[in-house]
């Protein structure tokens, strides 16, 4: 527990710290927003209810997998969660017990889930497949073949069509459609991770090049983002797509979707932390707010059209390895190599 | 290499254990696992099934080979190596050191450059050694035959030379005389069963050139190999401090031009204007290097590069490297 007098930031205000054993590999909040979840790579989640966000004793610990846990979404619905580890099991987490979906052959190292509020579609990539599976998680939709090990999933906005990265580019597929091929995007090289645009106009890509490669999908035209001195480790597009944040140098790299950017456009910057490097970005989902964690365990919030700077935790714990937002744009919850935790509730008064 | 691990303690160290299906990787492997050293290894393996090593920390590895997009052939790294390292990473706390044994055929290039290209790989593991394990009975005919057979012994930087109860007195002079012809700067160590002291295997310190070259110092200085075919190696001393920024530049375009066909290269260099030793290595045109603490008492402070490789022009080496001269 955080002595608030030696914090700098406005989780001493508005949220709580806590220093749990083990890597921090991801964190989410569930989609009803009413748990935000931390995975470990000791394999645990570790649970915080919004109510009491601030009570770090009504926080729970539950033993997901055997190894690190690799990936981590929101359910279609509720309070759960949908994990992926190095047990090559994919779990779901509502209460304190949680279930298996699946066991694969290989690592699941991605899981992503689609909902309307209604009805969802969940994928996880064990190797070289991604797996669709209906809302239940256990009924399974198809199984979709990739000439390489998947290192990205992502759905559309629209969860009709799902894309993967791989080595030599991506992989788009139809999710409704039983006997499709993939639409391929080549480029040569390592894909290391994807992302789409909220409107569906480009796919993007990191690469194991320290560049970001995308495709625009109206006529598959190549658009290239280089300059970092580092791997993009996680990118996000803000609210309305207009802007790609990113991370991979030691300010936040804003490309733009729009006038026909990013092609024959510098990308705009945002202030960082002069010698280190951002680590984890994550775009706010109804403001133009961008948060940016550092290798020194640092978290800014940043405010797009005025660039004011608001520190939410001083440096510290190791790198920032994990950073969201809930949907509803009220928590946000970070996490660091070395097991230092935080989440503030934004709606919290000061 | 105390030097080495003074500096980047928090560097896991890893070990490359190759060798020719059947030369005894396995055996070497649980006899590593099982030794009373009281630390923890995690394993690196592409086949589970047959062999049965008991760990709990085995995984299991795809060799998914990459090409990076810099336009050379020669530069290709395991992706899944990437993977499994920085999960691996991910419960640090767990092991000591980790070990990634690759299948009989690999070429051991892709798994070393992994550690030179992958900036993750970098900050948080260091190559110890490249381990390769020879079958004494059967590897002059492999080697005639295979030249990923040449490869591992290009790259090793400990040789295990296994079954030499198979072989007598004069086969394995001849053994170790051809392993010397293509790596005249590797450790050799002779063994049954692939028994050996564990301080041979684990702990090399990969960048310790000094510690090769005192176990075999002189070994075909004065031979002229240029326009052998084969895979060669050449050591070229330099008494007089080297400057910097000369090096650098020499070097780069040296493994631009022709990292093809140089498989590694090594050195211990005396910078002028520095106190400490810099130790240079590269696998094929990717390079790294680091200061790694001062001379030792009474040691000469002479430098020296090391190369690998086919077609090296030993006259134009050393004058390059002489031209790099403070």
């Amino acid at each position: 527990m955080s002595d608030k007098s030696t914090l700098s930031g406005i989780v001493g205000e508005r949220g709580v710290e806590q220093t749990v054993e083990g890597h921090i590999t991801a964190c989410s909040a569930s989609r009803d927003n009413s748990r935000f979840a931390f995975a470990t790579g000791e394999g645990d989640l570790l649970i915080v209810p919004r109510e009491t966000l601030r009570d770090t004793a009504t926080w729970t610990t539950v033993q997901a997998h055997d190894g690190p846990v690799l990936a981590l979404s929101p359910d279609v619905a509720g309070a759960g969660f949908l994990s992926g580890g190095e047990d090559c099991r994919l779990k779901r987490t509502v209460g304190d017990t949680p279930e298996e979906l699946a066991k694969t052959r290989r690592w699941i190292e991605h899981v992503a889930c689609w909902s309307d509020g209604r009805k969802g579609t969940i994928a996880f990539a064990s190797g070289k497949e991604v797996h669709l599976r209906e809302a239940d998680g256990t009924t399974a939709l198809r199984t979709l073949e990739h000439p390489s090990t998947v290192s990205g999933i992502v759905f559309d906005a629209k969860g009709k069509r799902i894309a993967a990265s791989h080595y030599n580019g991506a992989s788009m597929w139809f999710v409704n459609s039983k006997d499709s091929a993939a639409k391929v995007y080549e480029w040569k090289g390592s894909h290391i991770g994807i992302t789409i645009h909220p409107a569906g106009e480009a796919l993007i890509t990191s690469m194991q090049e320290n560049d970001l490669h995308g495709w625009r999908l109206s006529d598959g035209h190549n658009m290239r983002m280089s300059g970092y001195p580092t791997k993009v480790m996680s990118f996000a597009f803000t609210r309305n797509g207009k802007w790609l944040a990113t991370s991979g140098a030691d300010s936040v790299i804003l490309w733009p979707f729009f006038n026909g950017g990013p092609m024959g456009k510098p990308p705009s910057e945002l202030p960082g932390i002069p010698g280190v490097l951002c680590t984890r970005v994550a775009a706010h989902p109804q403001q133009d707010v961008v948060v940016a964690g550092f290798a020194d365990g640092a978290v800014l919030m940043m405010d797009q059209s005025s660039e004011r700077v608001l520190p939410v935790c001083p440096a510290g714990g190791g790198s920032v390895t994990a950073l969201a937002f809930s949907s509803d744009g009220c928590i946000l919850g970070y996490g660091t190599e070395d097991g230092r935790v935080g989440v503030v509730d934004l709606t919290a008064p000061a | 290499m105390s030097e080495i691990q003074g500096e980047t303690k928090d560097q896991v160290p890893v070990t490359v254990l190759t060798g020719f299906l059947g030369a005894g990787k396995t055996t070497l492997l649980n006899h590593i696992l099982t030794a009373e050293h009281g630390r923890k290894y995690a394993v690196v393996i592409n086949e589970f099934g047959e062999l049965g090593v008991d760990n709990d920390l085995v995984v299991d590895a795809d060799e998914e080979v990459f090409e990076m997009n810099n336009g050379c052939i020669c530069c290709t790294v395991r992706g899944d190596l990437i993977r499994i390292l920085g999960s691996l990473m991910k419960r640090r706390a767990k092991f000591d050191g980790i070990i990634v044994e690759t299948t009989g055929l690999a070429d051991p290039a892709p798994v070393a450059q992994t550690f030179f290209v992958d900036e993750n790989v970098r900050e948080k593991t260091r190559l110890d050694a490249v381990v390769t394990v020879v079958d004494a009975y059967n590897v002059l005919q492999t080697l005639e035959e295979s030249s990923e057979a040449v490869h591992q012994i290009a790259f090793a930087d400990v040789i295990i030379l296994n079954k030499t109860d198979l072989v007598d007195e004069a086969k394995l002079a001849e053994i170790e005389a051809k392993i010397r012809q293509i790596n005249a700067y590797v450790k050799i160590h002779p063994a049954v069963r692939s028994n050996v002291a564990l301080t041979d295997v684990l702990d090399q310190g990969g960048f310790d050139l000094q510690r090769a070259l005192e176990y075999e110092p002189d070994f075909l200085e004065n031979t002229e190999h240029s326009h052998e075919e084969g895979v060669t190696s050449m050591s070229f001393p330099v008494s007089e401090p080297i400057n910097e920024a000369r090096f650098h530049a020499w070097i780069s375009a040296l493994l631009q031009e022709q990292g093809g066909d140089i498989l590694r290269s090594k050195g211990i260099l005396n910078f002028a204007g520095h106190d400490d030793r810099y130790a240079f290595q590269a696998v094929h045109m990717m390079a790294d290097g680091d200061f790694i603490g001062p001379w030792k008492q009474g040691e000469k402070k002479e430098s020296r590069l090391v190369f690998i490789g086919r077609n090296l022009n030993r006259p134009r080496l050393r004058r390059g490297f002489e031209s790099c001269r403070a």
